[in-house]
Parts: structure tokens; sequence; C-alpha cells
């Protein structure tokens, strides 16, 4: 039986690992790799590292991290998203130890990449990041390096409804940080109900992730900051998500 | 335990850290190479890929490394294909048209229709008697895939179920080509190509 996922998410900004609130204050946590080693040894699901500043400074993807986080020899599968803007790049970032890679900027730039990505790399490799939010006129996309938004419709979702891009990861970038507050009308709104979603921002109690997992359109759910507070998080987190949907916990203790 | 040589073909497709940390782990020594000369003298060859047939044939062929593949296969070689390098074992694919594969285990490679990819963990379950594969049944392995090997049964071992049942494991002899990542999923992953490589060159 296919399981949902819980996915671990680490955001680097300048190199460090974050904790990000809201998408506007951040606090350095450390070396990236630390944490992706513990959430490796935590047995999460998959690991989504979030370089959230390539982009802005037109860096071009992290493969400098990468190949740091390849050369630990993790165990759990990588997701990397950040200043992925043209197809050698997606290529290079899956060369350099990701599975799959996540796209954001590009996707408002010039969403035509991902077809090339996706020919290069196969669909199941392309996720795209939705930073989103329920406005007064609807759902609303975000765009965090203009801090505008788009009211979200059909014609942005193509390249997920044409099966380009796998999965979409819907970010709730206003309470992103905020303990139990994902707001669950982005996955009831969101207009294409055959996309797979993974649902992030603000996912931090066993109860509320149990809820949006819940959701048949949801596949996977992220939890980043949360999971620095205490040891074995992780593990909390799954033991207490007593739905079958997940793949069971995996402990310290199991590893031989 | 004899610490077993395991050679990772190298043609420059993908990334093999995970697969040598893991089998380091396990106790084995690894040859990361494209060079016939070293890979005959490892114990079992790991023929890994991500990304898209048509390129991985392209560059197994510029090393002359599909010729000596179909060799090693004909002197029972225990040969491991994972992922891309599973589908890379059967006689072609469909993947952005038709690209002859290295027929090591016959069968064709087909895109998935509904679902349209296989993305995260799943359970497989033996379909034949197989003592290298039924101490995994029931465990979950990590999938990232849109293709899939279509062929006959004989040659089915293990398979998940994503909306319809689909291949997992494919054998042919010493040939196995698993379409999940062992590398990739942990424990379970870690405990099958440790009890694979041990079985299949002991045996």
């Amino acid at each position: 039986m296919l399981r949902k996922r819980l996915i671990g998410v680490v955001t680097v900004k300048d190199g460090w690992a974050v904790q990000s609130m809201g998408y506007g204050r951040y606090l350095p946590l450390g070396h990236p790799e630390y944490l992706v080693e513990n959430l490796d040894r935590w047995g999460a699901d998959e690991i989504l590292v979030m370089s959230i500043d390539r982009s802005v400074h037109k860096l071009g993807p992290d493969l400098s991290l990468l190949k740091r986080l390849s050369a630990m020899g993790l165990s759990t599968p990588l997701t990397y998203g950040g200043g992925i803007h043209k197809a050698e790049e997606a290529v290079a970032v899956i060369q350099s130890g990701a599975e799959r890679i996540c796209l954001d900027a590009v996707l408002h730039d010039d969403p035509q990449q991902a077809y090339k990505m996706a020919a290069l790399i196969g669909a199941q490799a392309l996720v795209g990041s939705l930073p989103l939010s329920v406005e007064a006129q609807g759902l609303c996309w975000y765009d965090y390096r203009s801090k505008t938004t788009t009211l979200l419709d059909s014609k942005h979702l193509t390249l997920f409804a044409d099966g380009l891009i796998s999965e979409a990861l819907i970010i709730d970038w206003h309470h992103e940080g905020q303990q139990n507050s994902f707001n669950s009308h982005l996955i009831s709104l969101f207009p294409h109900k055959e996309i797979p979603l993974i649902a992030f921002g603000g996912l931090s109690d066993a109860n509320q992730l149990k809820d949006v997992l819940a959701y048949p359109q949801v596949v996977a759910a992220g939890v980043g900051n949360f999971l620095n507070y205490s040891e074995h998080a992780f593990q909390s987190l799954k033991k207490n998500l007593t739905s079958s949907v997940l793949r069971p916990a995996k402990y310290v203790g199991s590893f031989s | 335990m004899t610490r077993l040589v395991v050679g990772i073909i190298n043609y420059g497709i993908g990334n093999y850290a995970s697969l040598h940390h893991t089998l380091y782990d396990i106790g084995h020594r690894c040859r990361i190479t494209d060079d016939p000369i070293v890979l005959k003298q490892c114990d079992i060859l790991l023929l890994p890929g991500v990304g898209a047939f048509r390129p991985a044939m392209e560059a197994l062929k510029a090393r002359s490394l599909d010729d000596f593949l179909l060799q090693q296969s004909r002197g029972k070689k225990p040969i491991l294909g994972i992922c891309l390098g599973m589908q890379l074992l059967a006689d072609a694919s469909h993947e952005g048209g038709y690209t002859k594969g290295l027929g090591l285990i016959p069968g064709e490679v087909r895109p998935l229709v509904e679902p349209r990819w296989h993305i995260g963990w799943n359970t497989i379950e033996i379909t034949q008697d197989d003592r290298l594969f039924q101490p995994s049944s029931g465990d979950s392995f990590y999938f990232n895939h849109s293709y899939t090997y279509q062929g006959p049964k004989e040659f089915q071992v293990c398979q998940a179920s994503v909306g319809r049942t689909i291949p997992a494991v494919i054998r042919q002899g010493t040939v196995i080509g698993m379409q999940f990542h062992p590398e990739k999923s942990q424990i379970s992953g870690r405990s099958l190509l440790k009890r694979l490589i041990e079985g299949l060159c002991h045996a």
C-alpha cells in the first residue's frame, strides 16, 4: 500500500539553516547538514531542503550544499529547491544527489522551462512550490521576491494539470512558523482536485497533521521549524499520528 | 564474513554516494568505475540510474558497457539494476520514443497510466517463490518513477500496488532489477541489499 509522507523541511538562507516565520523573519539554526543528518537518522519519509535566497541573488542551485549532503550518504529521499531556472540546472541537481527538485521562481518567470525539465528528469522528479493565501478575492499565489500576490487561476496550474509537474507544494506562507495554524482552506479551495498536494506552513500538531493528511488530495505534509525543538521530534509526531496512512515510525533503537 | 567487492557502474548518470555509503555500511567494498577490467574483478555489479532512458542507454553504449553487461550476464555474473537501471535491463523502452535496452530481461518499459507516476513509500509483495526476496515481502521501499516494466510474469518476482499492481522486482537468473531505491529506503533497503549481495555471491 502506497503511504502518505511526512516530510522534514530544512530552510536554508545564506548557507545557514534557519527557522522561517511568515516569509519575513529568520532565526539561525546552524549548518543544514546537521538538520539533514538528524532527519535521516530519525527515519523521515523524505527531506526537503529549500534554499530560499538563491533566485533572489540569481545564484542558481546550491550544488555545493547538495554535494556535501550527498557525501553524507543519506538513506532518505532528498528533494531540493532553490535557484533552479534552467533544464541543465535541474539535471545538475539530480546528478548532485537529489531525487526530486522543487520549483518556485521559475514558475512565475519562465514556466515553459518545466517542459524541458520534465523531458530530461521525468515529471515524477518535479515539485511545484505554490505559496498561497486566502484573500478577499479568493486563493492567491505569492511571489516572495516581489512580495506580491496574484489570484490563482487554472492557467497557473496548466503544468500540473498536464502532468509536467507531479505534485504541488502548497505553502501557507502567512502562517509559516506559527504553531498549529495551517489554513486548510488552501486545500479545500484549491481549484484542481486531481493535482496531488503537499501541505506545508504552520503544521506542528499531530491532530492537525492527521486532519490535513485525511484530505484525499494531500499526499504528504511538511514540517519544518517544529522539528527543531526536541529530540526525536519526527518520531514523536509519527507515533502520535495513529492513522495508518503514514509509514510507521522508526526509532533510533531500531537502527542496527 | 568475506568482504565482497561491489562494482557500481559509473556511466555518468546519477549520484552514487548513497549507494556507496549503504554498501560500505553493510560491510562490502565498492569500486565505482566504467573500466571493464576493474568491473570484471568485482563479485557483483550494480547498475544505478536516474533520469531518462535514452540518454542512459547512449551513455552505456558510448562506453561499450552494453556489450560488457551482456557478456557478464552470460557468464552468470550477478547484476542488480536499480530504478532506471532496472528499466535498462529490459528489451526496450517507449519513453520519449522507442529505444532499445540491454535485453537482459525480456519485456518493455511503458508509461504508467492512472496514476501517471509512483512516488513515495510502498510495500512490495512477493509473487514468486524467491528466498532472497521473501523476507522483504510486506516491507516498504521508496519509489519514484513514471515508467514501468511490462513483460512475462515469469520474470516478475515482486509487485507493488498503485491503483493497480506493477512489477517492483524483475529477475532472470542472476540479473535482478528493482524499481525502487533500496539505498534510499533506510532499514528495509539496507537489509535487502545485504541479503541480495551476499545471497547472489555465495550461491
